[in-house]
């Protein structure tokens, strides 16, 4: 018997599992695959439009959970997230930096200007300012990073707090293998090797102009974490890195670094097969089973944290007659049918479908139609909890970790 | 004002269009074709992909049978990288009329469409995915075809017979001057000039859109009515073969397996506007249930794109017009010398894309009687790919990236399209959208649906000098609108959790809705 | 009515094959190019010479129809890593094993794969002539001449034949005198606990024995894995059923413990998921087969494993978990139940793969990936303990042992030192 098994490995299921273990706690994690963090852009978003762009996103926080009901932010507030930031920098002090009082104004990969209020230290001189001349070096191997549309792009940008940016493209040849078509994550594996990062960090020097800031692929390094400041002083320029579609390096980067951490803390991964049932006595859920290999496997815990994702896990989905479900228990959701939440209009107002989810009371409670908790000592976190717009609203990982805090703390603090 | 000359002009690039320009050029005419957008964009661009035996219509329409079973054996020699011969099976599912396979037979032999009856052990043996309840199977000699490489193999024969294909070409007026026709007026969208065709036959191969056609020349509008079916594409083949309903013409009774994915269709609704076809959702639900009257569990497997298309069919008195499957769906040439007084004008109607190189021969005979001048149609005997190209075949793409996976980059990974064949695709067509270039490609149509290649694309295309940044940036967002429509109507299942994390990427890693301004395209 | 009942009752002869490509095929479609399978596969991490996971499943199987075209499947090496991690439900590892039998099919098997699949027959061959066996694969001359003509790399790791099969030990050996509190439980050791890795199986019985049960060992044969894994599915199939009817021939309804970790996997899930075997008595030895670990780690988890008998060993050992022991979905339980002998540091490799990947590493042009797949976690062997390594399954042991010469052990020798029965 665990003191708590959480269900899932993202940012949710992760940070939960942290405080709950350094909380003194017995914990399992049980994950069908990795999370979904290597599927992010590896910052730490807050909140990034309301729907105008957001620079104090604590600030701006409270008003944007009061007009939009139901909103995550709404329960969790902003002393939790500033609360969960503050936690998850902590646990990560060689990756993570920012204020999350200020977001950071950060380049994406076609050229847009991002808001994020924790980003990787190696991001971090992309915040865009007034003035600044910037060169996008791209690789002609790695096809997910189209340096031209990217500059072009920001070349055009506004700078959030006002004035100009210039922008140009170069693209240059660094082999790291004999293949055309190298993924980002074979170049990070690749830069991982100091030799290596020097003749890329020179290739690279060769092309910029003085004053210029470089904008590079984020791909220096797996799981060095310092070997964006080798580049950097070989370049001898300020370099920042511009995250890719996945596989997503940065991202990568916090899954390995926060669950290494967790397998030292004592957290258990159980990690390849799905969660199928829960087993219930009374008011409390006693165990959930799994289907590993050949039959299922039952897990018995005191508490249970649900930190599935939503639709882009599978954890929520549609049927072929547009009916909602969750797919692990059929917990009650904030909606039961898809027809009405989707238009054709795909730059049109939001799609409300992706609101839906799981309702939770102040302390991450899974809550039934009447707004009762459903069990005593079960949680959600995460990607699962109805009313937030998570990625037009730049708001997926405050609303991770800050549930994840609030669940994780509501369980240390009731104890055994 | 440009000025171009010709014999004649063909209005509308689907298949009829690239047939004709193809046939009026191999007679030597000197033909020019116009579209308003791309070819193979509008009805040809959206069908279920069958290359009828003509088995469809051996017991309701013998005519069209016949002339299917001979047009399917021309095609698939003449352009065997258009064609996958996949055959077909005509299956009786539970509750089928039990009487009609015996009709079926028998109209077979009486219109020569090649047809045999196998055992239902040896039916389910070849497609284990059937409904084990099936209980008569007929085979026939049913193919899937790419309309798009269709399309363009027909109009690239036609340049190089001398023939001119001019896309984006927006028809403004057509001139008689008393009761012949002089001239052709289009506005070049991309190029930003009005352009001048002298000529003196034009050939209204618009489709649905013929009507529209016709008033420009200041003739009323030919009757016809756009008879809308939804198709849906599924995302793997469930099945091998191209599966049929052993039933009278029905909705959803044929499931065609093309390329990567295998398309269920279609319904038939009367529509006014060929430019407004709705994917309505109990059609959708209508297409599923048909499927898994086919395939039982159709209903879990993936959908991954859904369309609709407008059947052109020339309105006819005998049914009534809310009927439009019973019309006949033979071909119809209009001489509108002899319904308006005007010489030099023929409007096509009618007729399916297994017939298009018929219909076009069709019409261009009839052009010729009315010049007086005779010229024989070659367009049967000429291959218009290099001899020895053998039949497209599913495992092609697999095969040519193991050969150069290594030497190139696959920009779309779904459909295995590398980056050489976006950009000598897109050297050729600079000027076309990412649609444009995916109808050649496959670009962005396989599971998730531009997730990945779309960004790669429109990087490539600005990268390559021939795209400034704001068309690039337009590019991106046209081809995601564009993507969603087919998207949006079909959104349940593994769908949807692609469509989570595509827009994870776009909107979350990327940010796009915060671009700045870009270019908008010329759509149609 | 589903798909999955519309197949079952296909009964054409090819019928299993056709089912368990349907099967795994109908998973394709949950695809959706997350990328995460590619991130985790061990191999295309050090060679582009494989497409990867993502490529060859998935993705590759939407352009196939019966024609195999694309012969870098081969350079998968069915660790199962892909599956195990695709959050979809994808089984992208079973649908490239069946691209590649297919194409095996097609173009034939080699002789050597042929060879190194018949591990019961390596066993009774060696197990009489042992210390020759022995000294010829420790030849160097040998193991050239072998590699041009059988194709098995000279550096490869070879097991060690034994002088003593199990059986024979078990025959020979005085019978336990523990008291058998916990009634009876049936052994299976696999061919190489049978004939290479005797000493594991010794000591794993003599664990379950000192924890109070009755082993039965029944006479036992190859569960097929390695014929699996070189596209020989007939025999594999054949293999498989026979030591499902030896292992439910020793009682009803009997817990079934393993201590070789890969052909646990086998019986639990491959033997259905790879070849589609379908039959009941399958289903029933999965749901009672226990991986030794595992089945320890749940009796304490029940409080039933008796953790104060534990005597300390003071060191910090490396453990790495097998691809197909982590393919089970259940943990890492011998990391876990090891860390609760008193003063045993257990250091995670965190690897993915040691590179073996059952026989894969054997095979002369596949050596060197096989070595750089490893070499992250014969670094991290070195560099934890030059003295001790554990591993749960055999053929990885020897690879780990072999490119390192760190002896590495089965768990189940150092809890049957914790407990003093060595």
């Amino acid at each position: 018997m665990r003191d708590a098994i959480v269900i899932g490995s993202g940012l949710a299921g992760l940070t939960t599992a942290l405080r709950l273990a350094r909380g003194g706690m017995s914990v399992s994690l049980l994950s069908k695959g990795p999370g979904g963090l290597q599927l992010s852009q590896g910052t730490i978003d807050i909140l990034g439009y309301a729907p105008d762009r957001v620079t104090r996103p604590l600030d701006a926080l409270g008003d944007f959970a009061a007009g939009h009901p139901g909103h995550p932010y709404g329960l969790l507030g902003a002393d939790t997230v500033r609360d969960a930031a503050g936690f998850l920098a902590e646990l990560l002090p060689d990756l993570l930096v920012g204020d999350p009082e200020v977001n950071l104004q950060l380049p994406t990969a076609v050229g847009a200007v991002r808001p994020t209020a924790l980003a990787q230290e190696s991001m971090a001189a992309g915040d865009l300012k007034d003035g600044a001349s910037y060169v996008i070096v791209g690789l002609r191997r790695l096809k997910d990073f189209q340096a031209d549309l990217i500059a072009g792009n920001l070349d055009r940008a506004e700078v959030p707090a006002g004035g100009a940016v210039s922008a140009r493209a170069v693209t240059i040849d660094v082999p790291v293998r004999d293949e055309r078509d190298t993924t980002g994550l074979t170049y990070a594996r690749a830069l991982d090797d100091p030799s290596v990062r020097a003749t890329f960090a020179k290739a690279v020097a060769k092309e910029v102009r003085a004053g210029e800031i470089v904008g590079l692929p984020g791909i220096l390094g797996l799981d060095d974490h310092e070997a964006w400041r080798d580049v950097q002083q070989i370049v001898d320029h300020p370099v920042f890195e511009i995250p890719l579609p996945p596989p997503g390096v940065p991202g990568l980067r916090l899954y390995r670094t926060l669950s290494a951490i967790a397998r030292d803390e004592g957290v258990r991964f159980i990690t390849g097969s799905k969660v199928i049932d829960k087993r219930v006595e009374g008011d409390r859920v006693v165990s959930v089973s799994i289907d590993s290999a050949g039959r299922a496997r039952e897990y018995a815990a005191r508490h249970f944290v649900f930190a599935p994702g939503g639709f882009e896990s599978g954890a929520l989905a549609v049927d072929s007659y547009g009916a909602i479900s969750e797919t692990t228990f059929g917990l009650p959701l904030t909606e039961s049918s898809a027809e009405k939440l989707i238009h054709g209009d795909y730059w049109g107002s939001e799609q409300q479908l992706f609101e839906v989810g799981v309702r939770v009371d102040e302390s991450m409670r899974v809550l039934d139609a009447d707004s009762a908790p459903v069990h005593s000592n079960f949680y959600a976190a995460g990607g699962l909890l109805a009313g937030a717009m998570r990625w037009s609203e730049k708001s997926g990982d405050g609303i991770a970790a800050a549930s994840a805090v609030r669940a994780a703390d509501t369980i240390l603090r009731e104890g055994n | 004002m440009k000025r171009l000359q010709a014999d004649v002009v063909v209005i509308g690039g689907g298949s009829t269009g690239a047939g004709v320009v193809r046939d009026a050029a191999m007679r030597g005419f000197k033909a020019i074709l116009v579209d308003r957008a791309d070819l193979g964009q509008g009805t040809t661009g959206r069908f279920h992909g069958l290359l009828h035996s003509g088995g469809r219509y051996v017991v309701s329409d013998p005519g069209s049978a016949t002339e299917c079973a001979e047009e399917n054996a021309i095609i698939t020699r003449i352009q065997p990288d258009a064609v996958e011969k996949i055959g077909g099976l005509f299956v009786a599912t539970p509750g089928d009329d039990p009487d009609y396979a015996d009709r079926f037979l028998a109209g077979a032999q009486a219109t020569r469409v090649p047809a045999q009856e196998i055992s239902v052990q040896e039916a389910l043996r070849r497609e284990p995915r059937l409904n084990p309840g099936i209980f008569r199977a007929i085979e026939v000699q049913d193919a899937s075809v790419d309309g798009w490489q269709l399309v363009w193999g027909a109009a690239r024969s036609a340049i190089e017979h001398g023939g001119q294909v001019l896309t984006y070409h927006r028809v403004t007026g057509i001139e008689h001057d008393g009761d012949q026709v002089r001239a052709v007026f289009c506005r070049d969208e991309k190029g930003g000039e009005d352009v001048q065709i002298d000529c003196q036959f034009v050939l209204n191969c618009a489709g649905p859109w013929a009507g529209q056609i016709t008033r420009m020349a200041g003739l009323p509008e030919v009757p016809v009515i756009p008879g809308r079916g939804i198709m849906i594409a599924m995302n793997h083949r469930l099945v091998n073969t191209v599966i049929n309903r052993l039933i009278y013409p029905a909705d959803g009774d044929i499931l065609v397996p093309v390329h990567t994915v295998s398309v269920i269709g279609t319904t038939d609704v009367k529509e006014t506007d060929p430019d407004e076809l709705p994917i309505p959702r109990e059609e959708v639900q209508q297409m599923l249930d048909a499927g898994e009257q086919l395939i039982p569990g159709f209903r879990r497997a993936r959908a991954v794109h859904a369309w609709s298309g407008a059947r052109p069919l020339i309105k006819d008195d005998r049914v009534a017009a809310s009927d439009t499957r019973h019309m006949s769906r033979g071909m119809a040439v209009i001489d509108h010398l002899q319904t308006d007084g005007v010489k030099g004008l023929l409007t096509i109607g009618g007729g399916k894309l297994t017939t298009y190189r018929l219909m076009a021969e069709h019409i261009v005979d009839t052009m010729c009687e009315q010049m007086g001048q005779m010229r024989p149609c070659t367009t049967a005997e000429e291959e218009i790919p290099p001899e020895g190209t053998k039949n497209y075949v599913i495992t092609h793409r697999l095969e040519d990236r193991e050969e150069d996976r290594l030497e190139d980059q696959i920009i779309c990974e779904c459909e295995l399209m590398s980056r050489g064949m976006f950009t000598r695709a897109l050297a050729e067509q600079p000027d076309g959208t990412l649609d444009d270039l995916r109808r050649q490609l496959r670009l962005g149509m396989g599971p998730c649906q531009g997730g990945f290649c779309a960004m790669r694309a429109a990087g490539i295309a600005h990268q390559s000098g021939a795209v400034d940044i704001e068309r690039a940036t337009g590019l991106l967002r046209l081809f995601l609108k564009n993507r969603w429509i087919g998207l949006w109507p079909i959104l349940y299942g593994d769908q949807v959790r692609q469509t989570a994390l595509d827009d994870w990427i776009f909107q979350g890693t990327l940010d796009v809705e915060h671009l700045p301004h870009a270019t908008e395209e010329v759509v149609r | 009515m589903n798909i999955m009942n519309a197949l079952k009752r296909d009964t054409a002869p090819d019928a299993g094959e056709r089912l368990g490509n349907q099967l795994a095929r109908a998973t394709l479609d949950h695809c959706v190019k997350c990328t995460i399978c590619e991130t985790s596969c061990p191999v295309s991490a050090v060679t582009p010479l494989f497409s990867g996971p993502k490529f060859v499943g998935p993705q590759g199987e939407r352009f196939r129809d019966g024609e195999s075209v694309d012969h870098s499947v081969d350079y998968c090496s069915s660790c199962g890593t892909c599956t195990l991690v695709c959050p979809q439900g994808v089984n992208v590892a079973e649908l490239n094993s069946l691209a590649r039998a297919k194409m095996k099919q097609e173009h034939g098997v080699p002789v050597r794969d042929q060879l190194i699949s018949r591990t019961t027959l390596m066993g009774t061959a060696m197990t009489p002539v042992a210390p020759v066996a022995n000294a010829v694969l420790g030849f160097k001359p040998a193991r050239v001449v072998m590699e041009k003509v059988v194709g098995v790399h000279r550096d490869a790791p070879m097991p060690t034949a034994r002088t003593q099969t199990l059986q024979g030990w078990l025959k020979k050996r005085t019978p336990p005198t523990t008291p058998r509190t916990r009634g009876p439980i049936v052994f299976f050791h696999g061919c190489a606990g049978g004939y290479f890795e005797v000493e594991t199986s010794k000591k794993s019985i003599e664990v379950l024995e000192h924890l109070g049960y009755e082993v039965l060992v029944p006479k036992q044969g190859c569960c097929g894995l390695a014929q699996q894994s070189n596209g020989l599915f007939e025999s594999a199939k054949k293999s498989v059923r026979t030591l499902v009817d030896q292992l439910r021939g020793a009682g009803k309804d009997l817990t079934i413990i393993s201590s070789s970790g890969s052909c646990t996997g086998m019986l639990k899930h491959e033997a259905h998921e790879i070849l589609g075997v379908e039959d009941e008595e399958l289903k029933d030895v999965a749901a009672h087969v226990r991986e030794f670990s595992e089945f320890l780690l749940d009796l304490y988890d029940e409080g039933e494993f008796p953790v104060d008998e534990l005597r300390p060993l003071k060191m910090t050992v490396p453990y790495h978990a097998p691809c197909q022991l982590k393919s089970q979905g259940m943990g890492t339980p011998a990391a876990d139940l090891l860390r609760l002998i008193p003063g045993l540091t257990v250091v995670d490799s965190n690897a993915t793969c040691c590179g073996i990947a059952g026989t894969y590493g054997l095979k002369k042009e596949k050596y060197e990936i096989a070595q750089a797949v490893g070499k992250p976690l014969f670094d991290m062997v070195k560099a934890t303990n030059k003295e001790l390594a554990v591993c749960d399954t055999e053929t990885c042991r020897w690879q780990i042992q072999k490119s390192t010469g760190v002896p590495t052990v089965h768990p189940a020798e150092l809890l049957h030192r914790a407990f003093g029965l060595s």
